[in-house]
């Protein structure tokens, strides 16, 4: 279809040009004269970014973001006004599994920041700066064309926007993105030409599609970014649907060393969990992965991520599913699963590391890992569906105890677990030392 | 004479939304204290809040975020996010929080900005095909609005009603996700594929979702909501009658061409057979130089979908062009160049499936179209190939 973006009132485009002029806010002097009754311009907020999807940190306080509208990798290397150490918040009681809320209705608090309504806001990742504890979101205002990206912190329980126009910023270009014309049966093509971004060692490793023959591609490129980039083809063994795919694209990746080889773990819709060798991820390859657990038909990945069990000290792959359960599996026993044989029929498993994988109750629509002890999540609050909480869980079990009835929860009841020994202990963010 | 401070507006002349909130007549001593305060200084004593009731449980909501300037008498803030249409905002300026006891009085300002479009209410244009005859196999509606729109309320608002106005049930597929296109101007309405598709179980127990001979009506309620979250002005219907299925493939070589005369910018016109999908008519047909520069220009589809013109930007020159039909155009019941959308599976491959490439490639149609001064004649001419896809090439004489 041929309609343009441009035609529909102030675009994300006109907003951009007037925030380029901009740029001055709190840097003038006070005595300013001339041009002093003169309206500022808007959106100092967003600097560079036409839209904000992923997010991940690398090292040096540097945050990448995806950004499919202006197919670019956004690089902002923050400083250290823009971060603020979270020592004392309260994250919950850790012996007991209760979490904290950490902020109560993230998307009517988004749509005041934003100046607008709860039904414009789009919240589309999370990241954690591990050393502040600091959580950031890549957000939209708006569903539309002319929607406005924004990237929001928390910071002991407020939301701030992220002021990106001074931030030290390098971007590289995603090569040969789908046009916006093109569909697949039911999105635009162009939703996954990002699917995720992760930092390994001086590069990152973009998934996504492209507009190639074999769409499902792997970019690898250096940070600091030059034009080294290596762009390699993927190709898997899909059991579910008893075929070769090279189109759909990985959701989401985990870069891991183990026994002293880097492999990079990738998840694809519905749901296969593939291995591929970091050595093989060559420019111009196309590289064929080890598919070695179909963790389930008719289920979309919502985060992948791995953790260390406070229970037991062991690594874990933990891939939170729209539809069910997480499925965890020990990060052990990726490196030595076999690969599942390719070339039969259709099989809806599930197969390999899917039969031994152990189901986790979250129901989060965003994940991640905060310290050694808790996750954080955004999530419908199971008694509030209305309202949409950025909450606590204690590892390794990520189950909420206040959520639950439960005969323990009786005055006098059994307490198996001591939690009446436990009930006043809340775990807080610990000192920290300066970013 | 001493002013007192007041809290203003100021709105961008071009589009108000884009202003600013600002306290003028300020005190040269306030001036001088509040410069160079920090940002949360500021933010404590001119503060813009939506002024929407809190959802229970909800702490009290942030200010609406922005940036914050000392002017020669005045501070000034403004949104990082221009402020929107329909909504409330509430401004106010209360120095109490710095201690200061020499300006006593809150200065409060509500404002709101009416919608920007309100005298062109959203409404369906069109709906796609555009015919009110139309084959029990049809596979898709496109729905075609004045404006932009939001997603979530199509499967609510988008019904098809039966003979007698009765609702005709699972009929339209619902997808996960509604089928819009970038500019959210065109939603995509499937109609059940597995009941299409003859011989597939929902087909099997509950039959085609159209049935020949019968009307139906497609309902678009107003309750869909455009951009600016306003309501549609009005209810759409689109009513139609069915006809028999059509399961052929489309057939190139029936295509009417009707070529234009070199030195002018008449349209280069194909009339169809029957109604072809108006979407991949839009991009599927394309007109390049001998030398394969595409040509531009502007494509009109009328005659329920059965008439596509080319009108070039600039007058045809004598000489070869082509014209190019990709094998993923289809009709309006999805059957393609290829063969039909569906078929019983005993039936043998159709010939054209054979055109399909070995890589998996798309096969490309061309015509080769020759715009010369003078004549006008049609000559077909045999089949070629290009590159490694197998073609179709028709020949064009044009004067």
């Amino acid at each position: 279809m041929r309609d343009k973006s441009e035609s529909i009132g102030h675009s994300r485009r006109d907003v951009l040009r007037i925030a380029a002029a901009s740029a001055v806010g709190l840097a003038l002097p006070g005595g300013l004269s001339a041009a002093s009754t003169a309206p500022a311009p808007h959106g100092t907020a967003f600097g560079p970014l036409r839209s904000a999807g992923v997010l991940t940190f690398g090292p040096n306080n540097v945050l990448f973001v995806g950004d499919i509208i202006g197919a670019k990798i956004h690089a902002l290397a923050l400083r250290e006004a823009d971060l603020t150490p979270q020592a004392g918040i309260e994250l919950g009681n850790f012996h007991n599994f209760e979490g904290g809320d950490l902020v109560r209705g993230l998307d009517q608090k988004l749509a005041a920041l934003f100046g607008t309504t709860v039904d414009k806001i789009v919240i589309n990742d999370m990241a954690v700066h591990q050393p502040t504890q600091q959580i950031f979101f890549s957000v939209e205002r708006g569903h539309g064309p002319d929607a406005i990206p924004a990237l929001v912190k928390v910071n002991h329980g407020q939301l701030e926007v992220l002021e990106l126009n001074n931030i030290p910023h390098s971007q590289v270009s995603i090569p040969n993105e789908p046009a916006a014309k093109d569909m697949l049966e039911f999105d635009p093509q162009q939703m996954y030409a990002i699917t995720d971004v992760k930092y390994y060692r001086e590069e990152i490793f973009v998934t996504g599609i492209t507009n190639q023959r074999f769409a499902s591609t792997l970019h690898r490129i250096p940070y600091p970014f030059n034009s080294n980039a290596a762009t390699c083809t993927v190709e898997i063994w899909h059991p579910v649907h008893g075929e070769f795919e090279t189109r759909a694209p990985i959701i989401r990746q985990v870069i891991r060393e183990l026994n002293g080889e880097p492999y990079l773990f990738a998840v694809y819709g519905c749901t296969p969990l593939v291995r591929f060798k970091l050595s093989e991820l060559k420019d111009g390859a196309h590289v064929h992965g080890d598919l070695i657990g179909e963790l389930g038909y008719g289920a979309n990945p919502l985060d992948m991520l791995t953790f260390t069990s406070p229970a037991d000290s062991k690594d874990y792959l933990l891939v939170t599913i729209d539809t069910r359960s997480a499925s965890q599996i020990a990060v052990s026993d990726l490196a030595s699963a076999p690969a599942q044989p390719t070339g039969g029929g259709i099989d809806f498993g599930p197969g390999g590391l899917g039969r031994t994988q152990r189901a986790i109750p979250i129901k989060a629509e965003h994940i991640a890992i905060l310290n050694s002890k808790w996750a954080v999540l955004i999530w419908r609050h199971p008694r509030t569906t209305y309202r949409l909480d950025v909450s606590t869980l204690a590892l390794p079990y990520f189950f909420d105890r206040k959520d639950g009835m439960s005969e323990m929860n009786w005055p006098n009841g059994p307490d198996p677990f001591h939690y009446r020994e436990h009930r006043n202990e809340i775990d807080t963010v610990g000192r920290m030392l300066p970013v | 004479m001493s002013f007192q401070p007041k809290l203003v507006f100021d709105s961008d002349p071009g589009d108000p939304r884009f202003g600013c909130i600002r306290v003028r007549h300020l005190p040269p001593d306030l001036v001088s204290f509040l410069q160079g305060k920090f940002h949360s200084l500021l933010q404590s004593i001119l503060r813009v809040k939506v002024t929407e009731p809190v959802g229970a449980g909800v702490d009290e909501l942030p200010d609406v975020s922005g940036n914050y300037q000392v002017l020669e008498r005045a501070l000034r803030f403004t949104p990082y996010f221009p402020f929107e249409s329909g909504i409330r905002y509430r401004a106010s300026f209360d120095l109490r929080p710095l201690g200061r006891n020499a300006l006593t009085d809150i200065l409060t300002l509500e404002f709101s900005f009416p919608s920007r479009v309100s005298t062109m209410a959203t409404h369906v244009v069109q709906v796609f095909p555009s015919d009110d005859l139309l084959p029990e196999n049809l596979l898709r509606f496109y729905i075609r609005f004045s404006n932009s729109m939001q997603r979530g309320r199509a499967e609510q608002e988008i019904s098809l009603l039966g003979p007698g106005g009765r609702p005709a049930p699972d009929v339209l597929y619902r997808p996960p996700v509604e089928l819009w296109d970038r500019s959210m101007r065109h939603l995509t309405i499937l109609l059940d594929p597995g009941r299409l598709k003859r011989g597939v179980g929902p087909n099997r127990e509950l039959g085609p979702p159209l049935k020949t001979g019968l009307d139906y009506t497609l309902v678009v309620g107003s309750g869909m909501r455009d951009v600016s979250g306003r309501s549609l002005s009005k209810r759409f219907y689109k009513t139609f009658c069915v006809a028999e299925p059509v399961r052929e493939p489309i057939e190139v070589n029936q295509w009417v061409v009707v070529a234009p005369g070199g030195d002018t910018r008449h349209p280069l016109v194909l009339v169809f057979p029957r109604p072809l999908d108006w979407a991949l008519l839009l991009h599927t047909i394309t007109v390049a130089s001998e030398g394969g520069r595409t040509i531009p220009g502007r494509i009109a589809i009328d005659q329920c979908e059965k008439r596509w013109s080319f009108t070039p930007s600039s007058p045809w020159v004598a000489g070869l062009y082509k014209m190019q039909v990709e094998s993923t155009l289809e009709d309006v019941c999805g059957n393609t160049v290829a063969g039909p959308f569906d078929r019983p599976l005993s039936q043998s491959t159709h010939p054209a499936e054979a055109l399909v490439g070995s890589d998996g490639s798309s096969p490309i149609f061309q015509f080769g179209i020759t715009v010369e001064r003078k004549r006008l004649e049609f000559e077909p001419k045999s089949l070629a190939s290009t590159n490694s896809s197998p073609a179709s090439t028709a020949g064009l004489t044009v004067g």
